[in-house]
């Protein structure tokens, strides 16, 4: 019987060398890589995704945990996970909206989604609406979120969305938004699926919308 | 422990000063005269014996003319600096310079019953809870009882606060007693603890508060205290209260002068009882009577500062007072009093600082609001720090690296460095949602919430049993 349980309170520490010590262990002992990442990895993952939204853990030491992580799905469990045992927990596309250049946040909101799951490709900031359509297309992704921290870019939301929607594609993807001037109104006035005030929370959102 | 520090090297920290050394002059000299010129009353032989022993002139049975020289002679052997142990004899409390240690006041008449609202008489059991959180909270160095328990037998409860505060911190404690005999058990109880007379000489774990009717006239409690403390070796602090408008003139030097003439002649008596005795100065000065409630605020902003001054220009401890309000609740008037006054005593460089959590000008306490003033005490600990510029906190080679595009939040610096910012516990920097979500309380309700995990939580290092019962024996059996 691996422990599980070892493994989640190394992970929420973030001591990468003990981690990948104790994820060999439990490869040496025969358990499967795949349940290593999921009764493991990503049920610790959820713990500090929780901690991080009751404002019990550090942002830094919550990537830290992340960066753990990481290092033992690329160093042992990549090579041996079969393609259908990783099911990403859902696609994303992230970015900042055009005219905004501030990505602080919608960073931290990438590698959290990454942690949990997630598969995310990070746009960066400064986007345009076409371009989100472009990658949406391409990555045939789950779900698009948008960041933006000036009133002045704000309205770029509700333009990118309508794009999305011309292009054919408002079917596909829930969208997903956030930054400081934004609110749960303006998500439902600009015709977006949610709206989430931090990082923790839009991962809980994020989960949330793929059940839906 | 808070060692909050001003301006301890040169510019390294935030500093300030009301006075100049001109004026501290001046008002020294002021003082001179009123000693020499006008004189002081005592009521105690013994401190008329003394003093007329040493060359001061008593006429009319106790007015007491001293000379100048006295005190330039008192300057020359009364310490510049007092240390103040914890009760395991440990070095605590440095109060000298600039460095500021902060704590709680005594005697509140009442307490605003944190768990029910209620404004009602203060009792023993909130001396020990008062306590407790004043052992459990980091940024509180010093306790004094608080509390004046209405519980317990009224001419000796100063025996109950000791032994309270004996009993739930092994922070320095500071005493007050109405009599002079509550002074002789209270430093008895001491001994006790310390593990006797030399001991407890050597390494003081407290220090009375002497109240004097005003600079000019020195009770005889008082002077009987002054006397056997600076015989004892045990560290005090002499405050006469002139009340401009009432026992000075109004004007803040006059009543400076006055008060500060009844501080000196306190100092020159200590030294003639036992040159080296350890005394401290007054940190406010300029008392006035509000004229329009007869109340004597606590928070007066034209009290506060120059009295600290003062000291410094005489090389003096000061013992001082913030963290106190006029406010009848915890409110937003006791939060903005309490965060200016502590903040203007740690600027100026006040030494023990008392009176901490105090509401309705010192005769009602509050422990959430002993909370919040710990608070803004962590907020002053960090914004007194000097900044460190230097090479390795400028870390150029980090911008270089990192570079335009990148980003420091993941980077080994901010893991290795973030921790050392300041973060708070009460003070609420969350987005709107998740204060909502939180509950959306507001700093009162937190800090409610806040003495009551610690008086669950904390737990006081306890005496040893018999070390207890000595100490118990002696409010059983007060001195007459």
């Amino acid at each position: 019987m691996a422990d599980f349980q070892n493994i989640i309170d190394t992970l929420i520490e973030g001591d990468q060398e003990k981690l990948l010590s104790l994820a060999q262990s439990a490869l040496d002992e025969g358990i499967s890589a795949k349940e290593i990442l999921e009764k493991g990895l990503m049920a610790g993952m959820d713990i500090v995704g929780e901690k991080m939204e009751a404002e019990d853990m550090f942002i830094p030491e919550v990537l830290m945990c992340a960066r753990a992580m990481t290092a033992v799905i690329n160093n042992l469990l990549k090579p041996l996970l079969a393609a259908g045992d990783v099911s990403a927990a859902g696609k994303v596309i992230i970015g900042t909206v055009k005219g905004d250049l501030h990505d602080i946040g919608k960073n931290l909101v990438a590698m959290m989604l990454e942690s949990a799951g997630f598969e995310v490709y990070n746009l960066g900031a400064d986007i345009l609406p076409d371009k989100y359509v472009e990658e949406i297309k391409d990555k045939n992704a789950d779900i698009l979120c948008m960041s933006a921290l000036l009133t002045t870019t704000m309205p770029m939301m509700k333009v990118t969305i309508d794009a999305v929607s011309e292009a054919g594609l408002r079917d596909q993807v829930k969208v997903m938004i956030g930054g400081a001037p934004v609110s749960q109104d303006f998500a439902e006035q600009i015709g977006a699926d949610g709206y989430a005030s931090d990082a923790g929370s839009a991962i809980r959102l994020a989960k949330e919308i793929m059940k839906r | 422990m808070t060692k909050i520090c001003s301006n301890q090297y040169a510019m390294n920290s935030p500093h300030a000063q009301k006075l100049s050394d001109d004026q501290s002059q001046k008002l020294y000299w002021a003082c001179l005269e009123i000693l020499e010129h006008t004189g002081v009353r005592m009521y105690e032989q013994e401190a008329l014996d003394l003093l007329k022993k040493a060359g001061a002139v008593v006429t009319d049975g106790n007015r007491v003319r001293i000379p100048s020289g006295l005190v330039e002679k008192a300057f020359s052997t009364v310490p510049k600096s007092v240390t103040l142990c914890d009760r395991n004899g440990n070095p605590a409390i440095r109060a000298g310079g600039y460095r500021s240690y902060f704590g709680t006041g005594s005697d509140c008449l009442h307490i605003l019953d944190h768990r029910t609202g209620e404004y009602r008489d203060s009792v023993l059991q909130d001396i020990v809870e008062g306590i407790t959180l004043c052992d459990a909270l980091e940024h509180i160095d010093f306790a004094m009882c608080m509390f004046l328990p209405s519980d317990v037998q009224q001419d000796i409860a100063d025996r109950y606060q000791m032994e309270a505060m004996l009993n739930n911190t092994t922070k320095p404690v500071i005493f007050v007693t109405t009599e002079f005999s509550g002074a002789v058990d209270a430093v008895k109880m001491a001994e006790i603890v310390a593990g006797g007379e030399r001991e407890l000489k050597q390494n003081p774990f407290t220090a009375c508060y002497i109240n004097v009717t005003t600079g000019l006239r020195h009770n005889k409690e008082a002077l009987q205290k002054l006397l056997y403390l600076s015989d004892k070796g045990i560290p005090l602090t002499y405050i006469p209260s002139a009340q401009g408008g009432v026992t000075a003139p109004v004007t803040v030097a006059a009543t400076m002068a006055v008060n500060n003439a009844g501080v000196l002649a306190g100092l020159v008596l200590s030294q003639l009882k036992r040159e080296g005795a350890p005394y401290i100065f007054p940190g406010w000065g300029g008392n006035m009577l509000d004229m329009k409630t007869t109340v004597q605020p606590y928070c007066d902003p034209e009290k506060r500062a120059q009295a600290i001054d003062f000291a410094h220009y005489l090389g003096m401890p000061s013992f001082s007072l913030a963290g106190c309000s006029e406010s009848k609740l915890v409110d937003q008037q006791a939060a903005a009093e309490a965060a200016l006054s502590l903040f203007t005593d740690a600027l100026f460089g006040g030494n023990l600082v008392h009176d901490v959590g105090y509401l309705e000008s010192g005769l009602c306490g509050s422990l959430p609001q002993l909370v919040i003033c710990d608070e803004i005490l962590s907020w002053l600990e960090a914004f007194m720090k000097g900044v460190d510029v230097s090479d390795e906190s400028l870390a150029l080679d980090i911008i270089d690296e990192v570079g335009p595009d990148g980003q420091h939040i993941n980077s080994d610096h901010t893991l290795k460095n973030y921790k050392k910012r300041w973060y708070p516990q009460l003070f609420e920097r969350a987005s709107y949602n998740v204060w909502q979500r939180k509950g959306s309380k507001d700093l009162g309700q937190r800090a409610t919430e806040h003495v009551d995990t610690i008086l669950a939580e904390h737990k006081v290092e306890p005496l040893p049993k018999d070390v207890a019962n000595a100490v118990h024996a002696i409010v059983e059996k007060p001195t007459a």
